[in-house]
């Protein structure tokens, strides 16, 4: 689960590492004849069905994002779509975030219709642009896989198991599937899917929504429908009010709202099973993670079954195998040809994960640094993390710092905890390195909301983490969200006289084995007012502070930590300083001043 | 049994001069809780009707069913005296009736912790002390511990019942076992006494030091007999308590007091103690004991015992006692000299408030302090919890040393980190109720005033161990109470059901609030560690969390013990470490601490918060630092306390003081995960020669200094011969000789060496004192038992870090050793090279 986190930080760095940093470029998979190699790379880009696609849509411009790796091949695919379809293509340049999410902001500066995303993706649902995802086709020995796979289960044919896989090997999963089932006679194999294509609904007429709304389920949790006839047959409101809900929509037919819907399960399913012509079979077991989805038998629990994933060791199965805690994992290395059992390290990654819970439930200031500005519902994220997060008081600051590296973290030492608002493939990061904890939002929610506790699973989407009604508003969470700790105070208190104190009341802290009284930071004007109010009515408390020129004690976290410094900057040393003439200051650049006597030569010495 | 109303009680505490706030201490198994069981049944204020040999202050079943008392445990007593005694008080006093809240404590060195809560609150001490055994190592704990709170003790010499039907002694080598045990009671009263309590040495013959059968419910001191034979001999009773010990002699054919051995003749005669004290006593025994009733009852008479006539059926053993009782009975010797010895809060608070009280001694609430002052500011010191019948709610126990509290009052709860003149670990919340504790019951009261001991209810959530309740806006905090012993071996727990976690972590909490001693924390890895004093310590605790805190099932780890990386050397390079944008370097040296500082640092003697120059003083003359670099300390770390420092030795960098707190930042840090087993580091100084920054803020900001800083730190203790301590417990073990040949064995196994062995004077036993790395000593005493058939009794208790063999990154068992760690915490199974931290130029 640990992130590379190489990527060029935005203070003291020269920009050589972005110049100097070795890519791996696969120019061998494209034969040298001009001929062959459009051939092969209409085939491993699909150029075919992307061109098929845009045709069908009728996308003027498009966005073509490569990770860095694949921009050699970038100007032959362009030309060739450009040739294809006669849309205006443009190239974009890597995000600062990760290569994996559609990169909706750089798409948006052209002001692009649609986003063609190449290489390994995260599966992140967006919010704005349609995306179609070409993956790019990785050979696989589809043979030497399979017995693998029989090494792994030959003992029992009939187990449980969900096949998953590297968004890059997606092309030879049937035949993989074929062969497994067919001549190796496995009876209980269930194949994940992915999404070659999110969001295509956005531009298109509602009669065609029917085409791509994939298992929407309702909000209201009163029915659940696999389409539109499905849909209309239930007769109430329609699962998709219009084409521009239609992202959010589908992106929480998730577990949560699965589950929920389960009971009343039986009875749209029965309305459904006259029409199953559809895409989708409605299931009560259907399953989205990571962008996959995966139909699980009725009355089939996710752990009872074994997951075998064909890929290299990579952030995505890291996180396969946290939200998968209690399956067992093995994986098959289709470059290396190799495969063994994952799941050895998974507990102790989540025990871990554990501890930095702990961390985050005592931390007073809580840094929200942003990792992405595609993945859908970001905004309503951060938002629900800042309600959060002052609903229990303490103090958000929003970090906007492209990718982390442990530098440019460490310069914010009064922020006792990060939070990291990212695609899921790069926000669990092994923060060990760092000076401050970087959770997720789902353990930053464990942590503040009494609503939740540990329970060993792990969640990294942000729609299952988000209230139901989350596009109400973002006041409306906050109320929620109060209203809900506020019941669970409640019953905490079990009926003891305690007067409606019970906020501020001090909690056992786990780091520490000590009590640990929380800092109250509230940011409400009104709030701060009342409290400054209060300090000066009551004699309870008392600000004893000599130089509380830069900050009361109450309300800015910053200026409390600056009090706590030892260095404050600019000291006045009011008579103690003897008066000078005024010489002359320095020049030149930062690197290396002219007036510091050989302090740039030396530099250049050493390196 | 005395019985009293509420009422009666609540104006008993309004007379603090005639109060005494006592605790009794004693190696494991000296009798405390019989002791204290004998003076329950005599004058306890309320109880229930069993007493007696009921250990009636062990409240619990396992206390019970082991034997030893785990938790400790408070009762008042009432004791009149009789106006003619009153002159003997050399303190104020009010009135004949006096109020005694004594509590009972753990014997057993795991439970040391519940000791220091029991002395925080009172100022007198019963000290307990086995005839046959002697001072034993717990003794000598104890009572150091009681010495360094400025409490003063009385002895007990218990079981010399023991000493004259087993051991059969005679006369004389009774008298020179007391005075070899009351001797070595004040060797070590010498050795720890804080000259402002006065001389609180004991001696028989001003009735500090009793003799007791806590069994057969009889005691004397000197007193007792002194007022006996006062009248008979018509001499003044302080007089004659000074002729019934020591070197005076009687001369029974010139009724003439001698002290010479010997008379004119040469003959020898037989020395006032043992013919005045010692032979009515051994008459009884003998004359009890081997059936000649006659005999007995004759001198019965001459004492003036009369007994009924069921009793007079009785024999042997059973007579014994019930004659015993009547001749001595143990609660007016031991209440008397409670009552006439110990100081009364009034007399003890003057002396005690300035190792009571953090802030300046001539503020509202020292003062209030210092008179005991019941209209004073309220200062109350909450030393420990006692568990309600509420589930998961305490009682903090205290003592209000000024003031007075009363239910409803608004009071400032003062957490151990509570800095005065800020908000943090502070509480203003009101005190729901007060409650008298008594053993096992309690009783509400309205108010409680200085100088008592109270429970406290609805507070609990705002402390978690212990704390100072104040009303006093100014208020330091009471100072914060130190325990001799500390959580060193560790057990990880995990509930059976992953659906019970909640319940656990509750249960965690619940646990660290019943015991003062007891830690329990996430490590980095994630488990939950439950941490203890022993083993025994930790065994009680995680009974009390399965079955009482958490009630879910739990599954816990076998113990470890935490290690600590040190140096051994100095650093062989300078360490040079780069800041991530290369702008900034780092250059820094270790060198070793000195185990001498570093327990000077542990002990408090020299610490973060001492005055820069005053500490520089005494590092210069006491550790031969030089003064300039003594005075350029930046940090102590781990967790701004411990025993490594930071010392700048840079001259004239420019920006410099930008930077220390992000070095400062990085020190612990460092300190707190070592280089290569991520465990604190112990006796580490670590001296920055030399800084180059970059001439622009935010290029050295924290985000470049803090791993650089980090790097150099790591860096500089790989290249300086890096080590692991690892602790060592010191254990005392009695056996009989034959035994002996067991323990070695043991010990061997255990990488334990002996440091040294003696036989107890005057009894077969053998006194084998050991030291045993903690890492080994699980299942030892189980090992121990079966090796010396039951023989041996062994007491651990933490002693020192001990240097292991070796250099962290050479040898093959350390680092071994190492990768078992770093295993257990989840880490990276290597050992981290050196380029990762060390830049070169």
């Amino acid at each position: 689960m640990s992130n590379s986190l190489s990527g060029p930080s935005n203070f003291a760095d020269d920009g050589s590492a972005v110049i100097a940093r070795q890519i791996e470029v696969h120019h061998s998979r494209l034969a040298s004849n001009a001929q062959d190699k459009i051939n092969a790379c209409s085939d491993i880009y699909e150029i075919e069905r992307t061109v098929g696609a845009i045709k069908e849509r009728g996308y003027k411009r498009i966005a073509l994002q490569f990770p860095d790796d694949l921009l050699p091949d970038s100007g032959l695919v362009a030309q060739l779509i450009r040739d294809q379809t006669g849309s205006a293509v443009f190239i974009l340049a890597d995000t600062s975030y990760g290569s994996c999410c559609v990169d909706e902001v750089a798409a948006q500066h052209i002001s692009a219709d649609a986003i063609i995303h190449y290489g390994r993706s995260c599966q992140s649902p967006t919010s704005r642009l349609p995306v179609i995802y070409v993956f790019g086709k990785q050979p696989v020995d589809v043979q030497d896989c399979a017995t693998v796979f029989d090494g792994f289960f030959a003992k029992d044919k009939a187990q449980k198991v969900i096949l998953m896989y590297d968004v890059i090997y997606a092309h030879c999963v049937e035949s993989l599937l074929g062969i497994l089932e067919g001549e190796k006679n496995y009876t209980n194999i269930v194949k994940s899917r992915v999404e070659t294509e999110s969001n295509l609904g956005y531009v298109l007429s509602s009669q065609d929504v029917s085409k791509v709304a994939v298992g929407c389920s309702q909000k209201s949790g009163s029915s659940y429908c696999g389409n539109k006839q499905a849909c209309s047959t239930e007769s109430s409101s329609s699962c998709c009010q219009s084409g521009e809900k239609l992202g959010d929509s589908t992106c929480s037919s998730s577990t949560g709202g699965c589950a929920k819907a389960t009971s009343t399960m039986q009875q749209a399913e029965a309305a459904s099973t006259g029409t199953t012509t559809t895409e989708e079979t409605p299931s009560s077991n259907k399953r989205r993670r990571f962008g996959r989805t995966y139909d699980l038998p009725e009355g089939d629990n996710i752990e009872d079954y074994t997951i075998f994933y064909i890929g290299d060791e990579s952030p995505t199965l890291s996180n396969i195998m946290m939200t998968h805690s209690k399956c067992e994992t093995y994986s098959y290395n289709p470059e290396k040809k190799q495969g063994r059992f994952e799941s050895a390290q998974v507990n102790k990654a989540l025990m871990r994960r554990y501890f930095l819970v702990q961390k985050a439930k005592d931390a007073d200031v809580i840094g929200i640094a942003v990792g992405t500005l595609g993945v859908a519902s970001y905004m309503t994220m951060i938002q629900h993390l800042k309600a959060l997060i002052e609903s229990k008081g303490k103090k958000a600051y929003t970090f906007v710092m492209g990718k982390l590296n442990v530098a440019k973290m460490a310069n914010f030492m009064e922020i006792d905890c990060f939070v990291y608002v990212a695609c899921p493939e790069n926000s669990l990061i092994d923060s060990k390195e760092f000076y401050r904890p970087i959770v997720t939002p789902y353990e930053l929610e464990i942590a503040l909301s009494k609503s939740r506790e540990w329970m060993g699973d792990y969640v990294t989407n942000f729609q299952e983490l988000l209230p139901d009604d989350d596009k109400i508003g973002v006041d409306k969470i906050k109320i929620s969200q109060a209203q809900l700790d506020a019941a669970s105070d409640r019953e905490d208190e079990d009926g003891s006289d305690v007067d409606s104190d019970g906020d501020d009341r001090p909690h056992f802290s786990l780091v520490t084995g000590q009590f640990k009284q929380s800092k109250k930071y509230t940011s409400n004007k009104e709030d701060s007012k009342e409290l400054s109010a209060l300090i000066e009515g009551s004699k309870d408390l008392t600000l004893r502070d000599k130089n509380t020129s830069v900050a009361t004690l109450m309300s800015s976290a910053s200026g409390e930590y600056l009090q706590s410094r030892q260095f404050k900057g600019l000291e006045v040393k009011l008579g103690e300083t003897p008066v000078e003439l005024a010489t002359e200051g320095r020049a030149g650049i930062a690197r290396g001043y002219k007036t510091e006597d050989g302090y740039g030569d030396r530099e250049k010495e050493k390196y | 049994m005395v019985n009293f109303t509420i009422d009666q009680i609540r104006a008993l505490m309004d007379k603090v001069t005639n109060v005494r706030n006592m605790s009794v201490i004693a190696h494991v198994d000296h009798g405390k809780s019989t002791l204290t069981d004998s003076l329950v049944s005599k004058a306890g204020i309320i109880s229930q009707a069993r007493a007696g040999d009921a250990r009636f202050m062990d409240t619990r079943q396992d206390e019970q069913d082991r034997g030893i008392t785990i938790k400790s445990t408070a009762i008042s007593l009432y004791f009149e005296m009789t106006e003619e005694d009153l002159p003997d008080i050399k303190q104020k006093s009010d009135g004949t009736g006096f109020v005694i809240n004594l509590i009972d404590s753990p014997g057993h060195v795991d439970f040391s912790s519940e000791v220091t809560a029991a002395l925080r609150v009172t100022d007198g001490a019963l000290v307990v002390v086995d005839c046959v055994d002697g001072v034993c190592v717990q003794t000598e704990t104890v009572l150091r511990q009681a010495l360094g709170e400025r409490i003063k003790p009385v002895v007990v010499i218990n079981k010399v019942d023991r000493a004259l039907l087993e051991l059969q002694v005679t006369k004389e080598d009774l008298y020179t076992s007391f005075q070899r045990t009351i001797e070595s009671v004040n060797v070590i009263i010498a050795t720890y006494n804080d000259k402002t309590i006065g001389d609180v040495m004991v001696y028989p013959e001003q009735g500090t030091v009793a003799f007791a059968s806590g069994l057969h419910g009889w005691a004397f001191t000197i007193r007792q007999f002194a007022v006996r034979y006062a009248k008979k001999f018509g001499v003044d009773r302080s007089k004659m308590m000074e002729k019934l010990w020591g070197e005076n002699y009687f001369n029974p054919a010139t009724k003439k007091w001698t002290t010479k051995s010997s008379d004119a003749a040469g003959k020898p005669l037989e020395r006032a103690f043992n013919m005045f004290v010692l032979d009515p006593i051994f008459k009884l025994f003998d004359s009890i004991m081997n059936f000649k009733k006659d005999a007995a009852f004759k001198m019965l008479e001459k004492l003036d015992i009369t007994l009924k006539n069921d009793e007079k059926e009785m024999e042997g053993k059973l007579l014994l006692k019930t004659v015993m009782k009547k001749f001595l009975p143990a609660g007016e010797a031991l209440l008397e000299m409670i009552v006439i010895h110990l100081p009364s809060p009034v007399t003890a608070q003057k002396y005690r408030v300035e190792n009571l009280y953090e802030g300046p001694q001539d503020d509202e609430c020292a003062k209030g302090i210092a008179a005991c002052d019941p209209n004073g500011p309220l200062m109350l010191y909450v030393s420990k919890m006692v568990p309600t019948s509420d589930k998961g709610r305490f009682y903090a126990f205290g003592r209000v040393f000024s003031g007075t509290v009363r239910a409803g009052l608004k009071v400032r709860i003062q957490g151990p980190n509570f800095i005065p003149g800020t908000k943090t670990d502070l509480f203003v919340k009101s005190v729901q109720r007060i409650v008298l504790m008594m053993g096992r019951s309690v009783e509400p009261i309205e108010d409680c005033p200085a100088g008592n001991i109270v429970g406290l209810v609805g507070i609990d959530q705002f402390l978690l161990k212990s704390g100072t309740i104040t009303t006093c806006e100014t208020a330091h905090n009471l100072k914060v109470m130190k325990f001799s012993v500390s959580p060193v071996v560790q057990v990880a727990v995990e509930c059976k059901n992953a659906a019970d976690l909640p319940k656990l972590v509750e249960g965690l909490k619940r646990l660290s609030k019943s015991d003062p001693c007891v830690l329990c924390f996430t490590s980095e890895s994630g488990e939950h560690i439950v941490a203890g004093s022993g083993e025994l310590h930790l065994e009680i605790c995680l009974k009390d969390l399965e079955e009482d805190h958490a009630q879910v099932p739990i599954r816990k780890s076998d113990p470890v013990v935490q290690y600590k990386e040190t140096i051994q050397a100095e650093s062989s390079v300078t360490a040079l470490a780069k800041s991530p944008n290369k702008h900034n370097r780092i250059f820094m040296k270790a060198t070793p601490l000195g185990e001498e500082l570093s327990l000077a640092i542990e002990g408090g003697k020299v610490g973060p918060r001492d005055e820069f120059k005053a500490r520089a003083r005494v590092l210069s003359d006491e550790f031969e630092w030089d003064n300039q670099e003594a005075r350029k300390i930046w940090a102590f770390g781990p967790d701004a306390n411990g025993a490594n420092l930071m010392v700048d030795l840079t001259k004239g960098v420019a920006y410099l003081n930008e930077i220390k707190d992000s070095c400062v930042a990085a020190f612990q840090w460092a300190t707190r995960e070592g280089v290569f087993a991520e465990e604190n580091m112990r006796g580490c100084r670590f001296n920055i020669l030399d800084v180059v920054l970059h001439a622009d803020a935010i290029h050295r900001g924290g985000g470049q200094i803090i791993p650089a800083c980090r790097s150099a730190i790591y860096a500089a203790a790989y290249v300086a011969q890096p080590g692991l301590m690892e602790p060592v417990y010191l254990v005392e073990i009695t056996c009989p000789e034959t035994a002996m040949g067991g323990i070695y064995s043991v010990l061997n196994k255990r990488r334990g060496h002996t440091i040294g062995e003696e036989q107890r004077p005057g009894t077969p036993m053998y006194v084998v004192k050991a030291h045993l790395p903690i890492a080994e000593s699980f299942g030892f005493t189980a090992d121990l038992r079966q090796a010396t058939g039951g023989q041996a009794f062994p007491q651990s208790v933490f002693d020192h870090w001990q240097l292991m063999n070796g250099v962290s990154n050479e040898d093959p068992k350390l680092i071994e050793k190492i990768l078992s760690i770093r295993k257990r915490k989840g880490l990276k199974e290597e050992i981290p090279p050196l380029d990762r931290f060390l830049d070169r130029l």
